[in-house]
């Protein structure tokens, strides 16, 4: 199967009455307005629902990484060469490659395992990172 | 010259070093629990792409780091919180 990233997102609410009020037969022109309403709506929520996921993402990983060995070795290795920005070029690759492999991985399972079981896998997972970091701060 | 040499040697130890470690597993978690993987792979590229800039500026001249214990320990917060918001039970939390 193949992994898609950009999955469609489940809510799509606003496309399926769209579909719907096309099939019924009513005047078309009336529900059709009240949908464009209900899907601005839905799309304002939407890109306010990524807005978030996004925020929240970037917020907890730049700081559980701030200081952390990627970014000491990029430090390290960007101080020893005389080029820096090379440093980033390879550094930034690998980080953007390591992201989306990991998204691409979390897709996956998405499709394979059940949302319940994912969400309590998801979680934990989470939790492990947070005690990691604990750890990590009681023992440097 | 361009020094191809370089470039890979830093994407091979960044690559290996982050392969497998936390923000990778985030990246994973995330992406596989919520409705908008695009926005978590846009957020986790974008907080490593901060974090190696910063590194890279840093090893430039001044060494100035943040109080690394302090910015962790947030970081760790805001996992928990958002590991307790996945493992809530449903119907509890608003719908999002």
């Amino acid at each position: 199967m193949p992994v898609k990233l950009s999955s469609a997102p489940p809510n799509l609410s606003a496309v399926e009455s769209v579909n719907l009020s096309l099939s019924t037969l009513q005047p078309v022109i009336e529900p059709k307005q009240k949908d464009s309403t209900d899907g601005e709506k839905a799309v304002k929520k939407l890109r306010q629902g990524a807005l978030a996921v996004f925020g929240s993402t970037f917020l907890t990983i730049f700081l559980s990484e701030m200081g952390d060995k990627t970014q000491v070795a990029t430090l390290l290795m960007s101080a020893e060469s005389q080029s820096p920005w090379l440093v980033f070029a390879g550094a930034s690759s690998a980080l953007v490659a390591t992201s989306l492999l990991g998204c691409l991985l979390g897709r996956w399972l998405a499709n394979r395992v059940s949302p319940q079981m994912l969400k309590t896998a998801a979680g934990v997972s989470l939790l492990f990172i947070a005690v990691q970091l604990l750890w990590e701060i009681t023992h440097y | 010259m361009f020094d191809w040499h370089l470039v890979g040697l830093s994407f091979i130890t960044v690559f290996l070093s982050e392969l497998g470690d936390k923000s990778q597993l985030a990246a994973i978690a995330l992406s596989g629990s919520s409705k908008f993987p695009r926005a978590v792979f846009l957020g986790s590229a974008g907080a490593l792409l901060l974090t190696s800039f910063l590194g890279v500026l840093a090893g430039e001249g001044a060494s100035v780091l943040l109080p690394v214990r302090l910015v962790k320990a947030i970081a760790a917060i805001g996992f928990a919180l958002m590991a307790v918001r996945l493992l809530w039970p449903e119907g509890d939390l608003p719908e999002d």
